[in-house]
């Protein structure tokens, strides 16, 4: 069976040996988890030998386009990479938009597995079917945007689209990203630290080809009723006109964005690194991803003060939570430069908003003095302690040594587990889960740790009136159902931001235009519990069970103080009984016998445990 | 006649244009195979739109030895005569826009061809970044943008008490 819309060939790199090799795109697996995310989940489970060290050579970088990238579909832009992750120790992926997705359609690969360990520093060269190992000696310690340019230089090429780690992923800072295209990364997890371990500093890709697709009638009509739909939705109109931070008021206002290290859901000074306030004072114009009607990526210019002269693309909502709300930070410049700082040397921003309010906490509590952070005031709400930090994190230096850990290592070590905001070792986004129970599910049973974009059920939860977000009746259900939603949204590497507007069925008719298969809703969500099971599986094997799928005993025991969520706690052991119950796993959550069975897991199961 | 005009500053660099001019002409999405094409210089956060701008003189047409370009009478395009063509790439260095590509397989020049008169990336750009004019009328947008800038100019001007004339300066 040949796949349409699929470039049929997955270039294996062995690092270790310097062997490259190119084999055909598995179709049946492709058929059977429609791509990318699905693909790469099962792809890590069969490949990686239970317990890989994380940072050995055995770990894996599995990135993986989806079926429709490279064709016309509009926001097919994401790839994933699939590794075991070194500040969790799951499963974990994650998604990078910008151009680096159809450029590898277009080379002529559907994914690249990257494998081993090189002795010295080298990047990934991929020109069409010409692919070969070059030397990155002297692009070791680059900055990413440095890195980028260097490579498009020495190539002489100025269109080629390069990932690269910066100096925080050779520095095996557990949360260091992959960047690309300067603003875009591949940001939870830690998978730049994987890459620096690997001592792989970058991938440079060049491609002239194509893809075909089945059916080009199809995909064309299909495609302006998408931008139709696009046009006319308000949502995606805010977004085009906001960027994600359209989202600060609807979240700080009802009382749901975690502030001051999640110690409650309301910023009082959100309105200060709102969407509007940052339109007025640093937009200038829009950047988008490949084939995305909506371009939600905005250009910042910092104009004066100390960092006059910063531009990123960017802030992205979760940056602003993060490193603003979560900081106490309303200092919208010190906002960009923290994450100007992250995005050159390679560190999410997400997870290091959460380490930074974390050290915050942990000086109002004199659990480390001004003697520990060299000088460093670091207040709740200081931005310019804030810049400070980050620099102390993206080198290594002095306490920012402790915090490239991740918030749980860095709260274990100084004795303060309680006060780190993570799930199985993943920092918390930016929303609270006080303030909206489906998200505190959501964040407990992810595989790769609290991440938002897992089962992202805060729009039903905020809708009408909002007080649903309160509400346990139906919550279990709801995550189960947004979650094998996003495993298929994920999987076709679709932008996550067109699932606001279109329904799951636009998406499925938009991949069987491209790949002749007939597939309906009923069986993309099927596919979707397969791959949630398949990264169950994962886990399991690793040891994970019930036990990790909790949530901090701040969101369990203290309630929330203050904002329009005031009064609210996360009762979250009888959404975990239900929840189990309604996916088929037993009271520990794990995949019972039957259920992998009746999804026809269970002779893979017995295969890899 | 129509004329293609390009605004740089307002194209976010989603390439829908080289998707969609690609797709008509070939059938198929190819950034290689396009007759627009999006450059990004990623260091100043810039997008730039790059193809036929229909000049009054083509210096390609003047530069090909093979008589394998001409302009259209109708729409004002530069036609490719396919089999006179002979890919040596003269033209491609001829255009002051880099507007002219090559495509590999045929080995032969692409240049935009106004889609006949319904240049398809005019039509699914949703930023308004290639507009498709009169000739005459071509002018007016730059002129209107170029006012705008003196307007705020001059505003700012009297904000800061640099100049006050006008309204507010006859007290
Ligand atoms: S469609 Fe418009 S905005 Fe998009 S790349 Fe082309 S010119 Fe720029």
């Amino acid at each position: 069976m040949a796949l349409k819309g699929l470039a049929g060939k997955i270039l294996r790199v062995n690092l270790t040996s310097g062997s490259i090799t190119k084999e055909p795109t598995p179709d049946d697996v492709f058929a059977g988890y429609i791509g990318a995310r699905g693909v790469g989940a099962y792809l890590l489970l069969k490949e990686l030998k239970a317990h890989t060290d994380p940072l050995g050579p055995d770990n894996k970088l599995i990135f993986l386009t989806g079926p429709v990238e490279g064709t016309l579909a509009p926001g097919a832009n994401k790839i994933t990479v699939t590794f075991r992750s070194p500040l969790t120790g799951t499963y974990s992926f994650s998604l990078c938009g910008g151009h680096l997705a159809p450029e590898v359609k277009f080379a002529g690969y559907d994914g690249i597995i990257i494998e081993g360990r090189a002795d010295r520093p080298v990047y990934l060269w991929i020109d069409d079917d010409r692919v070969s190992l070059k030397d990155a000696s002297h692009l070791w310690g680059k900055l990413t945007h440095a890195t980028e340019d260097a490579i498009r230089a020495e190539l002489k090429d100025d269109a080629i689209r390069v990932a690269c780690i910066g100096p925080a992923g050779e520095k095996l800072s557990r949360f260091a990203c992959i960047q690309s295209d300067y603003h875009r990364e591949f940001g939870r997890g830690g998978a730049g630290a994987v890459m620096g371990a690997k001592n792989l500093k970058a991938i440079a890709v060049r491609g002239t080809g194509s893809v075909e697709v089945a059916d080009p009638e199809a995909l064309e009509a299909l495609t302006e009723k998408v931008y139709g739909i696009l046009a006319a939705n308000l949502k995606a109109r805010a977004r085009r006109y906001y960027g994600t931070p359209e989202m600060v008021d609807g979240t700080n206002g009802l009382g749901y964005w975690g502030t001051r290290n999640f110690s409650t859901g309301y910023f009082e000074e959100g309105h200060n690194i709102n969407a509007a306030n940052m339109k007025e004072k640093i937009f200038v114009g829009s950047m988008s991803c490949y084939a995305c009607p909506i371009a939600c990526g905005k250009v910042s210019l910092i104009r004066s003060g100390p960092y006059a002269g910063t531009m990123i693309e960017g802030p992205e909502f979760e940056s602003t939570g993060l490193l603003g709300a979560n900081c106490g930070v309303s200092d919208l410049e010190a906002l960009v430069k923290a994450v100007e700082i992250c995005d050159i040397y390679g560190l999410d921003t997400m997870s290091a908003g959460a380490v930074a309010s974390l050290a915050m906490e942990c000086y109002e509590k004199g659990i480390i003095t001004k003697e520990d952070t060299d000088g460093l005031e670091l207040n709740f709400g200081n931005g310019e302690a804030l810049v400070a930090l980050m620099e102390k994190i993206a080198r290594r230096e002095g306490i920012g040594d402790l915090f490239a850990e991740g918030a749980k290592r860095a709260a274990e070590k100084l004795g303060v587990p309680e006060l780190a905001m993570q799930v199985k070792g993943q920092e918390f986004a930016t929303y609270e889960p006080r303030g909206c129970k489906g998200m505190g599910l959501g964040y407990a049973i992810s595989p790769k740790g609290a991440h938002h974009m897992i089962a992202p059920t805060m729009g039903p939860e905020t809708a009408g009136d909002g007080s649903k977000r309160f509400e346990y009746k139906g919550k279990a259900a709801l995550v189960r159902e947004t979650q094998f939603l996003m495993a298929v949204v994920d999987s076709l590497s679709l932008c996550s931001s067109m699932r606001f507007a279109l329904g799951l069925k636009e998406q499925i008719d938009l991949y069987c235009a491209v790949t002749g298969l007939a597939l309906d809703e009923a069986g993309a969500m099927l596919i979707g519990e397969k791959i949630t099971n398949l990264e169950r599986l994962f886990n399991l094997r690793e040891g994970f069970d019930r036990k990790d799928d909790y949530l901090p005993s701040r969101m369990l025991k203290e309630k929330m103080p203050t904002g329009p969520s005031q009064g609210h706690l996360v009762e979250l052991d009888p959404m975990l009984d239900e929840y189990y119950d309604l996916m088929g796993w037993d009271h520990e959550g794990r995949p019972t016998e039957n259920r992998l069975a009746e999804l026809g897991l269970a002779e893979l199961w017995r295969e890899v445990r | 006649m129509n004329v293609l005009v390009t605004y740089p500053e307002r194209c976010v660099g989603c390439r829908i244009c080289e998707q969609w001019c690609s797709w008509k002409h070939e059938g198929q999405v190819n950034p290689t195979k396009s007759r627009i094409r999006v450059h990004r210089v990623h260091s100043k956060y810039l997008n730039i739109p790059v193809t036929c701008m229909q000049c009054a003189k083509s210096p390609c047409i003047a530069a090909c030895r093979e008589g394998a370009l001409r302009k259209d009478s109708a729409t004002g395009a530069v036609i490719v005569d396919e089999e006179k063509c002979i890919g040596c790439r003269r033209c491609v260095r001829a255009c002051p826009y880099g507007a002219v590509a090559i495509d590999k397989d045929k080995r032969i020049v692409l240049i935009c061809d106004l889609c006949g008169g319904e240049p398809q990336c005019v039509a699914h750009c949703r930023e308004g970044a290639i507009e498709y004019v009169s000739l005459a009328l071509a002018d007016r947008g730059h002129r209107a943008a170029y006012v705008e800038t003196v307007v705020a100019t001059m505003a700012a001007e009297t904000k800061d008490g640099i100049k006050a004339t006008g309204e507010g300066g006859c007290q």
